[in-house]
């Protein structure tokens, strides 16, 4: 029974890795097909772990309903509104638009999803400003060259500051592809690299954190 | 003064959006060498050459990314290209399906000859790479439940290898670097990207290195593809409400640097 | 077309609500966000992953050639799909490994010598661009600052990177040469971190731009000025929800 619930998902794991790792350096046609076929069923496959990230929302507010902790009317509202939602997308056969004419489903998502998740990050743009008056401060050397380039780039990015100081443009343009480029690229580096070990010791089962845990991990 | 109550900020903010908005005053766009790239690459297009525009946002990111999307598709159907449009992000297909069927009812061009939209499919990579394969197997139909075997715009494309020009209008880490390290890295198609600025910087090695051909960041970008394509849109309107946002940001970081450097000056007078 | 410029200034202004302080409106607004996007999820998901990419294409071809094996191949991903969901049984919960592994390890993969070949080969190739050309006078060297290929800002690129990797790794003192190379990039990633932020401020108050524009449209008498209408009751339910609450304390 270890054997299935631990040595055998690592050893998928580690065939996985290595055939298509080395997948990438072999054009022959049965590892193109192998490709080709292979990555058909991870489309299939990640729309079935979709349902795994569902299925926590429904349950974080079951649980609320259940205990009736305070705002669990709120809970109950989220529960009716997908309940409508996918009532009506159903009805819909799945489809914003038949022929041209917009149908409920069409009508849902445009103006209540479309409207409601616009608003929900546009207001990070009071908290910006706000952070800004209270907390960008040149407290020391660094923190005033980040100041100078915020403002350059703020300036040199926008018609007015164009208009009224035209060297912004040029020495916005310059940090970007320069200076910015520079730091990116090293970061870039960095991280891919630690990408590739996670990747290999993923292959190589060192890392195991994908199996869930449990104590015959 | 520093600790002025934040509603105050933000009623300063809804003010330097609202009145550019409602009486702009209109300065003009320079255009970057980024943008133009993606430009002159499509203005030097066959007719019915193959471009790929792929949706890789979500409404959260709209007032970005539409205008670009507008304007991309404006100049590929001037073009008469054939566009093949698609998406990653699964709460962003009904909006990038809306901007397709108004900007082709608009240029008189014909869903299933001119264009297609195939909608979203899971596996963000693995979705790449299997279109990079076989593009039938990846999308079997389209958006509309239409087969895409035998469409008339498909005619000549099996894979990712038959695009001659690909943009993705990227929100976040499923778009333009995805792009390339599953398709364009083996494919080799050409591409290209469109970004929000809070992604915008971190392509900019992509962009130097040749990987993509050109990049079109945030609303400014947008803005200056509908200067080079003659036709002002949503961006062009929205820049001067940008310009005034940013100008108001300024205000505010000069106003709290200069009262703290008057209040570190006051303390140690006091001491 | 009228209701629904209505409805979306409505939860436009209950979510703007936050802005005054955390209220009923918002939580409202918010947990209608949160149920419709779950919603859209399940049904775009059932018809294009059940239906556009399993059902019917193994219909298909069970249908046409159903004495040939690889027409029942599509079975493979849909078992290995419902072992994910094996995880909800804990009994069983186990099998939902073998679909992990199968998943992980094929990305973990893919993505080795695609990271390698795309970020680190190709932006260490930029990086190492070279500094003199020749051409029909000589050996020359770019000092224009307008071209990023020029061979100043190649030096400046190559400095940038070099002491930003060298600030990042800590398995070594950063001390004497080390030092100015680590506080070299320091400065460098102060300059990229204030390009970041002048970039998110645009961004941000780009999708604000957007929602106003919409509210300016939907003000219109066509829309029967539905902006100005639900923005008067939205201040009012605010005001009289806090008076309310007040007299909660009070009590």
């Amino acid at each position: 029974m270890i054997f299935l619930k631990r040595q055998l998902p690592l050893a998928i794991t580690f065939v996985m890795g290595v055939t298509f790792a080395f997948q990438y350096y072999i054009p022959h046609p049965v590892s193109e097909e192998a490709i080709t076929n292979v990555s058909k069923w991870m489309q299939i496959i990640s729309g079935f772990a979709l349902a795994l990230g569902l299925a926590s929302i429904f349950h974080v507010h079951a649980v609320k309903i259940k205990r009736q902790v305070p705002g669990w009317g709120y809970s109950i509202v989220l529960y009716a509104a997908m309940l409508a939602t996918i009532v009506v997308g159903f009805k819909s056969g799945g489809e914003t638009k038949v022929d041209g004419a917009q149908t409920a489903f069409g009508w849902l998502y445009d103006y209540s999803m479309v409207p409601l998740q616009g608003t929900m990050f546009s207001i990070l743009a009071f908290f910006i400003a706000s952070a800004a008056y209270r907390a960008f401060r040149a407290r020391s050397p660094e923190a005033s060259v980040l100041l100078v380039s915020a403002v350059l780039v703020m300036m040199g990015r926008v018609p007015l500051g164009q208009f009224l100081l035209p060297w912004t443009w040029d020495v916005t343009q310059w940090l970007l592809n320069v200076v910015n480029s520079a730091v990116r690229r090293a970061i870039l580096i960095g991280v891919s690299m630690g990408q590739v070990a996670l990747s290999m010791k993923i292959i190589l089962g060192i890392e195991r954190a994908y199996l869930g845990g449990g104590k015959d991990q | 003064m520093i600790g002025i109550d934040r509603r105050i900020i933000f009623l300063l903010i809804a003010a330097a959006v609202l009145l550019p908005l409602l009486r702009p005053f209109g300065l003009p766009i320079k255009v970057s060498p980024e943008v133009r790239g993606v430009y002159e690459y499509i203005e030097a297009l066959p007719e019915r050459s193959v471009f790929l525009l792929s949706f890789d946002f979500d409404p959260s990111s709209k007032p970005e990314l539409e205008p670009q999307a507008v304007a991309l598709l404006r100049h590929a159907f001037r073009k008469n290209l054939r566009v093949i449009g698609m998406t990653h992000w699964l709460t962003g297909t009904g909006l990038a399906d809306d901007v397709f069927s108004r900007v082709a009812a608009e240029t008189g061009k014909e869903r299933g000859k001119d264009y297609v939209f195939l909608g979203w499919s899971p596996g963000a990579g693995s979705l790449i790479i299997a279109m990079g394969q076989d593009l039938y197997k990846a999308f079997p139909s389209d958006y509309t439940k239409t087969p895409t075997q035998g469409m008339p715009v498909l005619e000549g494309v099996r894979s990712l290898r038959d695009v001659n020009y690909m943009v993705s209008l990227a929100a976040g880490s499923s778009g333009i670097e995805m792009w390339y390290v599953f398709g364009k890295d083996k494919y080799r198609f050409e591409m290209a990207g469109g970004s929000t600025g809070v992604i915008a910087p971190g392509l900019y090695p992509f962009l130097r290195s040749g990987q993509i051909n050109g990049l079109i960041g945030g609303l400014q970008g947008a803005a200056e593809y509908e200067t080079l394509i003659k036709r002002k849109g949503t961006a062009t309107a929205g820049m001067d409400a940008q310009s005034a946002t940013h100008f108001v940001i300024i205000i505010l970081v000069l106003l709290c640097n200069m009262f703290y450097f008057v209040l570190r000056g006051e303390k140690g007078k006091a001491r | 077309m009228i209701l629904g410029a209505w409805v979306a200034a409505g939860l436009t202004l209950f979510i703007y609500s936050f802005l005054y302080k955390d209220n009923p409106l918002f939580k409202l607004g918010e947990h209608l966000y949160v149920g419709i996007s779950v919603g859209y999820s399940v049904v775009l998901a059932w018809h294009t992953v059940f239906l556009r990419l399993l059902w019917e294409p193994l219909k298909k071809d069970i249908t046409e050639n159903p004495a040939v094996f690889s027409s029942y191949v599509l079975l493979i991903p849909a078992v290995l799909g419902l072992l994910m969901w094996a995880r909800f049984v804990p009994k069983i919960a186990w099998l939902s490994r073998l679909a992990f592994a199968f998943v992980v390890g094929f990305g973990s993969g893919v993505a080795i010598p695609r990271t390698v070949s795309s970020y680190i080969l190709k932006q260490i190739e930029d990086t190492v661009n070279p500094l003199v050309t020749r051409g029909a006078d000589g050996l020359s060297m770019g000092f224009n600052l307008a071209s990023p290929q020029s061979g100043v800002n190649t030096i400046v690129l190559v400095i940038g990177v070099v002491s930003v990797l060298f600030y990042f790794f800590f398995s070594v003192e950063h001390t004497g040469p080390g030092k100015v190379t680590a506080r070299t990039g320091i400065y460098f990633l102060m300059i990229a971190f204030g390009a970041a932020f002048g970039y998110t401020v645009m961004s941000r108050m780009s999708l604000l731009i957007g929602r106003f524009s919409d509210l300016i449209k939907f003000s219109g008498a066509e829309y029967g000025y539905a902006s100005l209408v639900l923005l008067a009751l939205t201040v009012l339910a605010l005001a009289a929800w806090e008076m309310a609450s007040r007299g909660r304390r009070e009590v």
